[in-house]
């Protein structure tokens, strides 16, 4: 939900309050530090790229500075800094949903609301491969630093270091996902039809209430966007 | 039982076949060892006989795999995983994820089948029984040593109800207590009638459980019958297969013109 | 000093309490081989972690060559203590095997001839020299294994850690681990393996340390390890002792942990 705010409202202020709120529950919740290396490992790669291609090729009408062909706008500048703030907005609730939320009542609650099995275990998935990635990450960053790899280093080797990192966590993250459609597949996960179901997740009234006052702040969001009363998205 | 009569499976995506004429028959209360050198398709022949290829990963399979008379490729996908499962080597990528007990993990595959509570109940605790993991119901299925998440593995196979079942190094990943824990374990499963078609580097571990071996190399089943006569063929080793323990020791000794273990006193 | 291991009272507590070692005090000296065992969870890996860096100890001390692991970065200790780890899947990022073997080479700033000559050397050892330029993941798990131990090999390290090195291979492939081991200890170097085949812990290595719970319960030629006054021991942490082990010992022929041992016991028995 919080991903879509950011979306919905531009500028700084509203994603940097995103981020912050983010971090002090993850905070309260004791995850914070695995949530900021969550968010920099899912963001960083596009990051990167969003940053260099529009900082260098935007064009706008106040030059900062002048590397080679490229003329680096205040624009630009302006547009990357966004995209950055609403990325790491994004991130940063994305991980935090991952980190605190049971995948388990997550499915079964997709479920009861009437989601296909095999699409509530898409979505919980998703949610039990970022603490996965987390861990995964680690043990290839150990493998990489035994090889030689500077990660305690200078930014230029840091950044030199980002393919042998990042490799592994995709290749072996989707062998993973491969053998484990196939472990459930054998369970028959993709059977259709209805199951009955051991376990019911609680919901209290406190959930309730909180989930409706979420989707009124983006209702009112997207108005106010519609109605034009913010500055536009660049 | 499941035959693989005359089987030839070629991967999506891949120009020659990895197995050619398979011949391969699993009957009931029988363990089978299948051993072979590193990429002379164990593995293959073990999705092949499970229905998983082609069913969920493609490619092209000849011949016929049959169980119980009925051609696998007639079956949809959680039809055939009430007759044969098949187990990996890894027990943390065959958790399901979203369960919090190890009962719940296990409940999982005949939760899934559609039965009634009372059934999937009744299901999760013969499996968790047979194997002798009734203590680990309670426990947290990611937080097991890798000898009981394979356990739990196989339970949850196990409570899907099949008569087959296939598994691919399921103690790859194991240490000796682990191995030792699981090969206890498929000892079992086989006095309760059920079918067992088991991939192993282990030697000593398939002399000690498999009624029959079968050797694949290239693709092709080269041998195939009683575990004593399999695993004792002079040609083992030239297949990439490593002899039992017992049967190098009795090969050094005879090469040196000395007795044999039995005549030695020795009596495992 | 060239490849010396000096470990002191190490202990180590991970971040959620679990002390994975519990005081472990172990000397090797340049040149030798060492195979460590025991259960999974005993804190093998926790050990061989602490030589290059990857942990820090919580308390005691871990020199490399006399040097204070303590203060050195692991990209300066990744020069003395090559560690190739268990899974070939969480390091392998290259699209060509070359390369792939090349990075730990580079990573240590040779440049040019020499890393070609240390990455085929490397894979020849191996024996994947016929794949130099197969995209890694065109290879099997058990030769992707190979070119992870390559890779370590190519950076020619005084020291080689192998954490779990003939786990998944076939006949060929622990021979050819085999054959890797000796071939280092000819070189001079010295080498860890953690590993749970008794059977090639026997003929490989001339010193087996045996872990349980955090501590060195053994640490003797495996004569002494196998032998039968160390079984009670062995049993403690699930440790079985090969086949020729127990046969010896059932026949009164004394220590034979290898299989060639057992043959001359019994050869030698029958000539008296």
């Amino acid at each position: 939900m919080s991903s879509l705010v950011a979306f919905v409202a531009g500028g700084y202020l509203v994603p940097l309050a995103l981020v912050a709120i983010a971090l002090v529950s993850a905070a309260t919740g004791g995850v914070a530090r695995r949530l900021a290396s969550v968010s920099l490992l899912l963001t960083l790669p596009i990051a990167v790229s969003v940053v260099l291609v529009s900082a260098l090729t935007r064009a706008g009408t106040e030059v900062l500075v002048v590397l080679g062909p490229f003329d680096v706008t205040r624009e630009g500048v302006d547009f990357a800094g966004q995209m950055l703030v609403r990325l790491f907005a994004i991130s940063t609730a994305i991980g935090l949903f991952s980190l605190t939320t049971d995948p388990r009542a997550f499915v079964f609650d997709l479920e009861r609301r009437g989601l296909s099995p095999r699409f509530a275990f898409v979505a919980a998935a998703t949610v039990e491969a970022v603490p996965a990635m987390v861990t995964r990450a680690g043990v290839i960053a150990a493998a990489q630093r035994s090889r030689g790899l500077d990660t305690e280093g200078s930014l230029r080797a840091r950044l030199r270091g980002v393919l042998p990192l990042v490799g592994p966590v995709i290749l072996s993250s989707l062998t993973e996902v491969e053998e484990r459609s196939l472990a459930l597949e054998v369970r028959a996960f993709g059977r259709p039809g209805v199951r009955h179901l051991l376990w019911w997740p609680p919901d209290t009234a406190v959930e309730r209430v909180a989930r409706w006052l979420i989707v009124a702040a983006l209702l009112v969001l997207v108005a106010v966007r519609l109605a034009g009363a913010w500055p536009p998205i660049p | 039982m499941l035959e693989l009569r005359g089987v030839t499976y070629r991967y999506a995506g891949y120009a020659r076949p990895v197995l050619h004429d398979v011949d391969l028959a699993l009957r009931d209360g029988e363990i089978v060892g299948l051993v072979g050198a590193n990429e002379a398709g164990k593995s293959t022949v073990c999705l092949v006989a499970s229905g998983l290829a082609p069913a969920s990963i493609g490619g092209q399979l000849g011949g016929d795999v049959v169980i119980d008379g009925e051609r696998t490729t007639s079956l949809p996908v959680h039809e055939l995983a009430q007759r044969v499962v098949i187990g990996f080597q890894n027990p943390s990528t065959q958790r399901s994820g979203v369960a919090a007990t190890v009962f719940e993990e296990v409940a999982l595959g005949p939760m899934n089948l559609g039965l009634p509570v009372a059934e999937t109940l009744a299901r999760t605790r013969r499996a968790l029984a047979t194997l002798r993991i009734e203590d680990l119901a309670d426990r947290d299925p990611a937080r097991l040593s890798g000898g009981q998440g394979q356990l739990v593995a196989i339970a949850g196979l196990l409570a899907m109800g099949p008569r087959h079942i296939v598994l691919d190094e399921p103690t790859a990943q194991l240490d000796p207590e682990g191995s030792n824990l699981v090969a206890a374990a498929l000892r079992d499963l086989a006095r309760t009638g059920a079918a067992l078609l088991i991939v192993e580097h282990k030697a000593d571990l398939l002399d000690g459980i498999c009624d029959r071996v079968a050797v694949v190399d290239a693709g092709r089943i080269v041998l195939d019958g009683p575990t004593t006569a399999v695993l004792g063929d002079e040609r083992l080793a030239g297949w990439g297969v490593e002899p039992p323990s017992r049967v190098r020791l009795a090969r050094s000794l005879a090469a040196r013109g000395l007795p044999g273990l039995a005549e030695l006193g020795w009596t495992a | 000093m060239d490849g010396v291991i000096e470990v002191e009272r190490l202990v180590h507590v991970y971040p959620e309490g679990t002390r994975a070692l519990d005081g472990v005090d172990l000397r090797v000296a340049a040149g030798e081989a060492v195979a460590v065992v025991g259960q999974n969870g005993s804190g093998k890996s926790t050990l061989v972690r602490h030589l290059n860096g990857l942990l820090r100890p919580t308390d005691g001390v871990v020199r490399i060559d006399g040097r204070d692991t303590a203060g050195t970065k692991v990209a300066c200790l990744a020069a003395l203590v090559g560690l190739a780890f268990q899974d070939p899947d969480k390091q392998i990022f290259a699209g060509r095997v070359r390369a792939e073997v090349a990075f730990g080479p580079r990573n240590l700033g040779l440049r040019g001839p020499a890393v070609d000559e240390a990455v085929t050397g490397a894979l020849r050892l191996v024996g994947l020299a016929d794949v130099a330029d197969v995209n890694p993941y065109d290879l099997g798990q058990s030769r992707r294994k190979l070119l992870a131990i390559a890779s370590i090999l190519a950076m020619r390290t005084p020291i080689v850690v192998l954490d779990e090195p003939t786990t998944g291979q076939d006949l060929r492939g622990v021979a050819r681990v085999q054959e890797i081991v000796r071939s280092l200890v000819a070189d001079g170097r010295t080498v860890l393996a953690i590993s749970h085949d008794m059977r090639f812990v026997a003929e490989t290595f001339p010193r087996v340390v045996v872990m349980r719970a955090g501590r060195v319960v053994l640490d003797a030629p495996p004569a002494e390890v196998f032998g039968a006054p160390s079984w009670p021991t062995l049993a403690s942490t699930y440790l079985e002792p090969p086949l020729a082990a127990r046969v010896g010992a059932h026949l009164g022929l004394g220590a034979t942990p290898t299989e060639a041992a057992l043959v001359d016991a019994v050869a030698a028995r029958l000539r008296s």
